[in-house]
C-alpha cells in the first residue's frame, strides 16, 4: 500500500513539474504582424522574440511565408512572455477570449479600466430567455393568418430585405385555409424585415386600413426555436369585394359578367 | 464611405464585403484608413481594417494594429502601435480625445468566418452608403462558379420595401443585373425566360422618395421582342391616412423602336382613405384598345370603369371567435361601343351596386390545449356578396370554406378542407337559357343543359404536409371537385394568356374531378431552396397530368 502511495506521489509529481515545464500557447486568428508584435482578433498585441520561429503547424517545418492578417495561428510564449513560435494552421482555430495566463503577457501602453457601456443588463425575451445573440443557427417558425377572401389556390411568400425584397423569397406551406407557415434556420443576432406577399409587390399584404404597412421585424435570439405569429389584414390587390384580376392582359373583361369564359353554344342572357 | 482594394468579395448570402491588398477606406468623417485587409457586415454597419494600419484623421496621423468603426454606435475602436501597442476608443466623432485603456467589446476585431459561403462578385472599389446600398465598379459577378465581368453592380439592403416595388411580370427564369443606383434609384437590366417568349431582355428603373411610400418604377418588358409592355408604377402617401397607386400598361408591337404595328394601353388607379375602423377605396380604369389612330383596324374600344368600395375593419363580434367584415359600393364599366345586348337595348354604361360581407373563424381550438400534438384547429370563412347592375339582373357570389387541421407530430402535419363556390347570374326578365354545347367530336354536351346562370364549385382537399427538416418539405394533397356545370375535358375555353403566357385568371368552370398533388421542396444550395410541383388528374378524358409541372427558386 505505501509503494502503490509512493508511486503515486512520485507520478503526481512529475505532472506537476511536466506542468510547471509547459510553455503557454495560445490558438485563435491573426489580426496584424508588425512592428515585433502579432496581434489576434482578441486585440490583444504579444511582443515577439528577437529569433521568433514560423512553422507550418502540419509539418512542423519552417512556413512559406510570414504570419498575415486571417491567418489562424498558435504562439508559443516564453517565460518572460514573449512570442517564440508561431504555428500557422490551415484548419480554423477556435475564436474567443484569450487564457488569463497568456493574458497577463498582453502588452498595452495604458491602463486598462471599465467600459460601463459593456455592463448594460441583459433583456430577457417575453418567456424568460436571456436575449443574448451569439450568431448561432436556431429555427425560426413564422406562421401566418390570411385574409378569409384569399383565393384557396394561392400560394403565400415571405419577402424580406435579407432578400432584397424578393416577393417570392420565401414559400410558405398551408396547414389550413387560412394559416400557412414556414420554418427557416437563422443566426441569432438577424435582425429581420419582412412582408407577406401572394408572389409579387402587387399583392403584398395591407394592413387592416387598407393602406400599405412597414415591414414587420423580428429579432432572433438565442432561443433554440423563435416563433412569430401575424395576421394579414388584406391584400394590395383587394378591393373589398374580392381580390381584382391581374391587371396585365388584354382585353379585359368590362362586363362585370360572372362568366367570362363559357363554351361556345352557350346563348348569352337574354329577356 | 468608398473602399479601395486589390480585390473585394461579396458574400450576397450574408451581406458581407471582405477585401484584401492595398485597403483604403475614405469615411464621410474625413477619416482615411489604409491597411491590408478589410472586412465590413453591411446589415450591422461596422467594418474593420487591420494589419499595417494608417489612420489618418482631424486627430493627425497614426499607425495601428487595427481598426474597427461601429458606425451605429459612432464608436470607433483603434489599436495603435507607437512604442507600444494601445487600446484606444473615440466617442462621437472625436479624435482630439481618444479615451485610452477603456474597454473594447470582446468581437471587436473579428472576422467573420466565410468558409461556407461562396463569393458573389469580386470588385476593385465600392461606395457603401450606411443601411442602403453598395455600388462596385470593376466587377466579376459569379454565376455557377463562371465570373462574368460587369462596369458595376448595385446592392440596396436598406428595410424599405420601396425600391424593390416592380412592374415585371413573372417569367421562370430571371437574372438580374442592378447596373447602378442610388438611395433613391436602380437602373436594372434583365436577362429572363418564359415557355412564351423564351430569351429576352428587360429594363426597368426604380425611384422612391424619401418618405415611405413613395416610389414609382418604369419598365419595358420584354425589350428585345416585338410585343413590348411598357409598363409604370407609382405610389405616393399624402397625409398619414390617403394613399394612391397606379398602375399603366402600355403595349406596342415593333422591331426595335421603330413605327408600332399595333398599340394599346391601360391605366388602373387605386386610391385608399382610411377612416376610423374602415376605409373607402376608389378603383379607376381606362382601357384604349387602339393607340394607332383610326385608320388602324385594330378594336377602337376605349371601355372605362370605377368602382368606390367602403370597407370595415375585420371586427371581433364581441368576445366570440367570430368576426366579421362588410363592405358596400358602387360602380360603372363603360364602353361607348357598348358593353352588352339585352332585350335589343345596347348597354353602354352599366352601373352597379353591391353589399356584402364575410365572416370568419380564424382559429377554434379542438381538444386538450395541454397536448399540442392532438389538438384539432377548425377554420371557417363565408364571404356572401350581391351586385345589382342596370342590365336588369344581379349577381350572388358565395364562397364558405371550413377547414379542420391537426399537427399529428413534429413533422407531420394535416388538413381536410371543404370549399364551395356559388356564382348566381339572375336576370329579373329572361337570362340564361337551356343549351348543350358542341363537344370536340361534335356531339352535344347535355349535362350543360340545366345550366341556368347559376354554377357551383364545390372542393374537397385533404392536404398533408411533411417536414422532414426545414430544407426538405414534402406535401401531398388530394382534391375532388364535385362541379356544376361539369367539367369537361376541352369544353370550357382557357382564360385569356397574358404576355408572358400565363392564364388571367385561374377560376374558370370546371375542374378535374380528381386530383393528386405532389410537392417537394428542397435545399439544394445554402442559400437556395428548389420547389417542383406537380398534378395529376383522375377520370378526365386524355388530360392526366397538369399542363406542366411547376418549378420555383426561392431562399
Amino acid at each position: 500500500m505505501t509503494n502503490v502511495r509512493q508511486r503515486l506521489g512520485a507520478l503526481l509529481c512529475a505532472l506537476v513539474l511536466l506542468a510547471a515545464a509547459a510553455p503557454v500557447t495560445i490558438t485563435g486568428q491573426l489580426l496584424a504582424y508588425q512592428d515585433g508584435f502579432v496581434f489576434f482578433t482578441t486585440g490583444d498585441g504579444f511582443r515577439l522574440a528577437p529569433k521568433v520561429t514560423i512553422l507550418d503547424e502540419q509539418t512542423k517545418q519552417p512556413a512559406k511565408r510570414a504570419p498575415q492578417a486571417r491567418d489562424y495561428a498558435r504562439a508559443v510564449f516564453n517565460d518572460t512572455g514573449q512570442v517564440v513560435e508561431i504555428d500557422l494552421s490551415d484548419k480554423p482555430y477556435p475564436v474567443g477570449p484569450l487564457p488569463d495566463a497568456a493574458q497577463a503577457f498582453a502588452v498595452m501602453a495604458s491602463s486598462p479600466y471599465p467600459n460601463p457601456e459593456l455592463e448594460a443588463p441583459v433583456h430577457t425575451t417575453s418567456n424568460g430567455v436571456p436575449e443574448t445573440f451569439t450568431g448561432k443557427l436556431v429555427l425560426v417558425k413564422f406562421e401566418v393568418q390570411v385574409p378569409p377572401t384569399t383565393p384557396i389556390t394561392a400560394q403565400i411568400y415571405i419577402s424580406t430585405d435579407v432578400s432584397g425584397w424578393n416577393p417570392q423569397a420565401i414559400l410558405m406551406d398551408r396547414i389550413d385555409a387560412l394559416h400557412f407557415v414556414v420554418i427557416r434556420r437563422m443566426a441569432s443576432g438577424t435582425i429581420l424585415h419582412y412582408l407577406y406577399t401572394r408572389g409579387s409587390m402587387q399583392n403584398v399584404e395591407r394592413g387592416p386600413n387598407g393602406l400599405s404597412v412597414r415591414p414587420r421585424e423580428l429579432v432572433v435570439n438565442d432561443s433554440d426555436t423563435n416563433s412569430t405569429n401575424s395576421v394579414v389584414a388584406s391584400w394590395a390587390d383587394s378591393n373589398g369585394n374580392g381580390i381584382l384580376s391581374q391587371p396585365s392582359v388584354f382585353p379585359t373583361p368590362y362586363n362585370p359578367a360572372p362568366f367570362p369564359n363559357l363554351p361556345g353554344g352557350i346563348h348569352t342572357p337574354h329577356p | 464611405m468608398h473602399l479601395r482594394a486589390d480585390r473585394i468579395d461579396f458574400y450576397y448570402d450574408r451581406y458581407l464585403i471582405e477585401a484584401s491588398g492595398h485597403v483604403r477606406v475614405q469615411t464621410s468623417n474625413g477619416m482615411v484608413i489604409t491597411g491590408d485587409t478589410f472586412s465590413m457586415d453591411l446589415r450591422l454597419n461596422r467594418f474593420l481594417v487591420a494589419s499595417h494600419v494608417h489612420l489618418r484623421s482631424r486627430g493627425g496621423n497614426l499607425d495601428g494594429a487595427a481598426i474597427a468603426d461601429f458606425v451605429d454606435f459612432n464608436r470607433i475602436y483603434f489599436v495603435p502601435v507607437i512604442e507600444k501597442p494601445d487600446r484606444w476608443t473615440y466617442e462621437n466623432g472625436d479624435f482630439l480625445h481618444p479615451l485610452k485603456g477603456r474597454q473594447m467589446p470582446g468581437d471587436v476585431f473579428y472576422f467573420p468566418d466565410v468558409s461556407a459561403s461562396t463569393v458573389s462578385l469580386s470588385a476593385r472599389s465600392a461606395l457603401v452608403q450606411a443601411k442602403q446600398f453598395v455600388r462596385f465598379s470593376g466587377v466579376h459577378a459569379y454565376f455557377l462558379h463562371q465570373g462574368v465581368p460587369l462596369p458595376s453592380y448595385y446592392v440596396y439592403f436598406g428595410t424599405s420595401q420601396d425600391l424593390a416595388q416592380n412592374s415585371l411580370s413573372g417569367a421562370n427564369f430571371d437574372a438580374t443585373w442592378n447596373a447602378t443606383g442610388n438611395a433613391n434609384s436602380i437602373t436594372a437590366l434583365h436577362v429572363r425566360y418564359d415557355q412564351f417568349n423564351h430569351g429576352y431582355l428587360a429594363f426597368e428603373q426604380h425611384l422612391a422618395g424619401n418618405e415611405p411610400n413613395e416610389y414609382a418604377v418604369f419598365s419595358i418588358n420584354p425589350m428585345t421582342k416585338n410585343d413590348k409592355y411598357w409598363n409604370l408604377v407609382t405610389g405616393e402617401h399624402i397625409g398619414s391616412k390617403f394613399e394612391i397607386t397606379t398602375f399603366t400598361q402600355l403595349y406596342t408591337n415593333q422591331l426595335w423602336l421603330s413605327e408600332p404595328t399595333a398599340s394599346a394601353q391601360t391605366t388602373y388607379v387605386t386610391m385608399t382613405q382610411a377612416f376610423h375602423r374602415s376605409y373607402l377605396t376608389a378603383f379607376l380604369n381606362q382601357t384604349n384598345y387602339n393607340m394607332l389612330g383610326p385608320e388602324d383596324p385594330a378594336s377602337p374600344n376605349h371601355p372605362n370603369s370605377g368602382t368606390l368600395t367602403w370597407t370595415s375593419y375585420n371586427n371581433q363580434v364581441f368576445k366570440t371567435p367570430l368576426y366579421l367584415e362588410y363592405f358596400e359600393g358602387m360602380g360603372f364599366n363603360h364602353d361607348a361601343y357598348g358593353l352588352q345586348d339585352y332585350g335589343g337595348y345596347l348597354y353602354t354604361t352599366i352601373w352597379n351596386q353591391f353589399l356584402g360581407f364575410t365572416a370568419s373563424l380564424p382559429n377554434v381550438k379542438i381538444g386538450d390545449r395541454n397536448r399540442a400534438y392532438s389538438m384539432y384547429y377548425l377554420n371557417a370563412s363565408l364571404s356572401s356578396q350581391r351586385q345589382w347592375m342596370t342590365v336588369p339582373h344581379h349577381v350572388n357570389t358565395q364562397n364558405s370554406t371550413i377547414s379542420l387541421s391537426r399537427q399529428f407530430s413534429r413533422f407531420v402535419n394535416s388538413y381536410l378542407s371543404y370549399n364551395i363556390q356559388n356564382t348566381s347570374d339572375l336576370y329579373l326578365v329572361g337570362g340564361y337559357e337551356s343549351s348543350a354545347p358542341i363537344l370536340p367530336d361534335g356531339t352535344p354536351y347535355t349535362p350543360f343543359e340545366s345550366f341556368r346562370g347559376a354554377a357551383t364549385l364545390r372542393t374537397a382537399t385533404l392536404g398533408t404536409t411533411y417536414s422532414a427538416s426545414p430544407n426538405l418539405v414534402t406535401t401531398v394533397t388530394f382534391s375532388h371537385h364535385d362541379d356544376f356545370p361539369a367539367a369537361y375535358p376541352g369544353l370550357f375555353p382557357l382564360p385569356p394568356t397574358n404576355a408572358i403566357g400565363q392564364y388571367t385568371y385561374s377560376n374558370y368552370l370546371g375542374q378535374p374531378p380528381w386530383q393528386l398533388g405532389g410537392e417537394i421542396r428542397a435545399r439544394i444550395l445554402p442559400h437556395l431552396v428548389l420547389d417542383v410541383q406537380r398534378t395529376y388528374y383522375f377520370h378526365f378524358g386524355s388530360q392526366i397530368w397538369s399542363p406542366s409541372f411547376v418549378v420555383q427558386l426561392s431562399e
